[in-house]
């Protein structure tokens, strides 16, 4: 029987993770970060600042602060046409569930402790699913044309490349024979990183982010010269912001899990560590800077692709990703049955 | 009394059965649009019409125009064509030089190609970086629009403003070459020709680009030539005709240099033709630069006009400048009517002026290139997607305040 005070301190320690490390102030402050760093290296590639006038000493580090702020004290504006209750809630749901998948991505051993499931890989990637579901809301919700084309095309894009994320995620699971992500890193940790045992998948997985989180070349449901701002069009405020810094959320989830599934996770560090700061925050440090630099890759991409066509897009997912996810799961069979 | 089976405002959205279109509103304020709204009819993702609505930055030039002395004009045409300044003053005054019947000395065509083709360059530079933001790729957008800041360099120097440089006037130009311009042009020339080479490497040769505009918005010949497009588009579509080659004018005629033209008229090829005419007016740059004349940059007729003073500060160090005379303003064209074309950037300018001995033109009537081709926004686009829009207003090069006018 459990004493009363560890309870406490474990539902402690359990809160703390959802929205200290790594939950959503980390998140945030990444995603501040992240936004500063893609403006800053855009801006190199293309011959000019970025952002600088804001705090100019530090090189206009925090113009994203700015804008957040900004964003906080405009005024919300609800067009007379839209559906207000679901124009209202649908972006802070739709956060809501790009946070979400965090609880079951564990960035250190002592995650075991704090939440004991066996299904993490299974409920995070399921989670990822939802908050296309709130995307369509808004675009419905917003009584705008274009925001409702926005909605239809990320409607068809989702369906169109979740089969190969689940197939990509699935020759991972066959290979590590698991759906939890500890035995996962275990595993990487023994022999070799995923990326390295299945780069098939791993290139999946990696397409599959960038078209989740709209990254270019597929921001297609927010392209700004046929949908002016896609989705969130009529949107003002904060809820633009969040808006704009869901799909950065959910880059950082994508990122954790592609970190975990095929970066071997915290590896350098020893797998089997104890205690908060050993068996939590340095190997969530660990995860987190390898995850930070796949962001930043992905971030990149604006400065050298222009946006595919969303028909492209659609027969892209259906007639080359989903075979290219089919032979990752067959390369994993492969190695499952001949080397393991 | 029968109840109301539906609320009215519900009524007014039921739509007959059939139609299933949604009327989209691209612009005025739409990031898609320039100055001008297009009434897009969609099918699902299929564009089934297209209206353009033009009309929001007309200027009134021609009417302006023909309330001022014939001097004056030149501002205004220069502001309305913007990228392409030296063109719309060029096509000005060489409708007006007929009326008044003087004829430039060599060395004044010779710069005047030189304007011209420094100014064609940037007006390429700016199409193209217009098509890559409208095609998402900001790159482009903001690498075309930084290349063309040395070419506006180069213009300064050469005529003393950046954009709206009055350079031309009737008789000749304003100033002349200044001291190190060769140098100068020729350093910012193999620049862009290195330049071009990442352009290609990150526009003309990226796949996204090409999954977006082989095959987008297509003109075949006979239909361009139907469509009564102009300059660029037109030679896209395989069709070989160029102002400059057909009714040479400036120093044209003695200059070498080829026309591109390319077979297919997709969106493809015309963005690859803009960047081949950016590598022939390198071409003519140099030339004009290696064969440049000595002697007057101004008309003797109106050299022998200038009073003592502005002589002096004609020969001063040795670098020719006109000082605008007074009489310019007293210009009295005698009755007769001209006519003037000039391939500009975007395609061909017609300029038509007539004067009944009077201080103001009678008529003064200009065909710009955009309006020109404008049908390619409501004609080309049907068809196609509505993702496609941006690609094919995008490669049309399409700058509603010259349409407009």
């Amino acid at each position: 029987m459990m004493g009363l005070l560890p309870l406490i301190i474990w539902l402690i320690q359990d809160l703390l993770y959802l929205i200290v490390f790594p939950g959503l102030i980390v998140a945030l402050i990444l995603v501040i970060v992240l936004i500063y760093l893609e403006r800053k290296i855009a801006a190199k590639v293309q011959m000019r600042f970025g952002p600088l006038y804001v705090s100019r000493k530090i090189g206009g580090a925090l113009q994203s602060v700015a804008d957040l702020l900004r964003f906080s004290f405009q005024e919300f504006i609800a067009p007379n046409g839209s559906d207000s209750l679901a124009f209202i809630m649908a972006p802070g749901l739709m956060f809501a569930f790009a946070l979400m998948p965090l609880i079951f991505i564990p960035v250190g051993p002592y995650y075991s402790y704090l939440f004991p499931s066996a299904l993490t890989i299974l409920f995070s990637v399921a989670l990822i699913t939802v908050r296309p579901i709130y995307e369509i809301i808004v675009g419905w919700a917003s009584d705008n044309k274009f925001s409702f084309i926005g909605s239809l095309r990320e409607a068809f894009l989702v369906i169109s490349y979740e089969i190969p994320m689940f197939l990509s995620v699935i020759s991972m699971l066959i290979i590590y024979r698991t759906l939890n992500y500890m035995p996962a890193v275990a595993f990487q940790e023994a022999h070799l990183p995923g990326i390295i045992l299945n780069p098939i998948a791993a290139i999946v997985f990696l397409i599959v982010a960038i078209r989740s989180t709209g990254r270019f070349p597929f921001d297609i449901t927010e392209a700004d010269s046929e949908l002016v701002m896609g989705l969130f069009t009529e949107y003002t405020a904060l809820f633009f912001g969040i808006g704009m810094a869901t799909p950065y959320v959910e880059l950082y989830v994508f990122s954790l899990i592609f970190s975990l599934l095929f970066l071997g996770g915290w590896s350098p560090l020893p797998y089997h560590a104890t205690g908060l700061i050993a068996g939590l925050f340095l190997p969530g440090i660990v995860v987190i800077i390898k995850s930070f630099i796949v962001m930043t890759v992905l971030v990149f991409l604006r400065a050298v692709y222009p946006r595919y066509r969303v028909d492209q897009a659609i027969r892209a997912g259906w007639e080359r990703i989903i075979y290219l996810s089919i032979i990752a799961v067959i390369i994993s069979i492969l190695e499952a049955m001949v080397i393991w | 009394m029968s109840e109301r089976l539906y609320d009215i405002s519900e009524v007014a959205n039921i739509q007959p059965e059939g139609e299933r279109e949604i009327e989209l509103q691209v612009g005025p304020a739409h990031p898609g649009s320039g100055h001008m709204r297009l009434k897009v009819w969609v099918d699902g993702d299929i564009i089934t019409k297209v209206d353009a609505d033009i009309g929001f930055v007309h200027r009134t030039s021609e009417w302006l125009s023909e309330r001022r002395q014939y001097i004056k004009a030149i501002p205004i045409v220069e502001r309305i064509m913007l990228p392409d300044t030296v063109h719309a003053n060029l096509a000005y005054v060489l409708a007006l030089e007929k009326l008044l019947k003087i004829e430039p000395p060599p060395r004044a065509n010779y710069l005047r190609t030189l304007a011209a083709e420094l100014n064609r360059i940037t007006s390429h530079l700016y199409g193209i970086g217009i098509f890559g933001i409208f095609l998402g790729s900001s790159t482009v957008y903001m690498w075309a629009f930084g290349d063309r800041e040395p070419f506006i360099d180069l213009m300064e120097m050469l005529t003393g403003a950046r954009i709206t440089n009055s350079y031309i006037i009737p008789g000749g130009v304003r100033w002349d070459m200044p001291k190190g311009f060769r140098e100068r042009a020729e350093t910012t020339l193999q620049y862009m020709e290195k330049r071009l080479e990442d352009y290609n490497d990150i526009w003309a040769k990226n796949p996204v680009v090409e999954a977006r505009t082989v095959n987008v918005g297509v003109v075949d010949k006979n239909r361009a030539i139907k469509l009564g497009v102009v300059g660029p588009n037109l030679r896209a579509s395989g069709v070989d005709y160029d102002t400059r080659k057909a009714s040479p004018y400036a120093a044209y005629k003695d200059i070498d240099f080829d026309v591109p033209k390319m077979d297919h008229g997709d969106a493809y090829d015309r963005l690859l033709i803009r960047i081949e005419e950016i590598r022939q007016s390198i071409r003519i740059i140099r030339q004009v630069l290696k064969d440049m004349p000595d002697g007057k940059i101004i008309a003797d007729s109106i050299y022998s006009q200038l009073n003592p003073v502005m002589k002096k500060v004609y020969e001063t160090d040795g670098w020719h400048r006109v000082m605008f005379p007074a009489f310019f303003n007293q210009i009295r064209p005698p009755p007769s009517e001209s006519v003037a074309r000039v391939e500009a950037g975007r395609g061909e300018i017609f300029f038509y002026l007539k004067s009944n001995g009077d201080k103001y033109p009678y008529r003064f009537r200009w065909v710009t290139p955009s309006f020109r081709n404008l049908p390619f926004l409501t004609d080309v686009a049907v068809g196609y997607r509505l993702a496609d829009l941006p690609a094919i207003y995008g490669s049309v090069d399409y700058f509603p305040p010259e349409a407009d006018r």
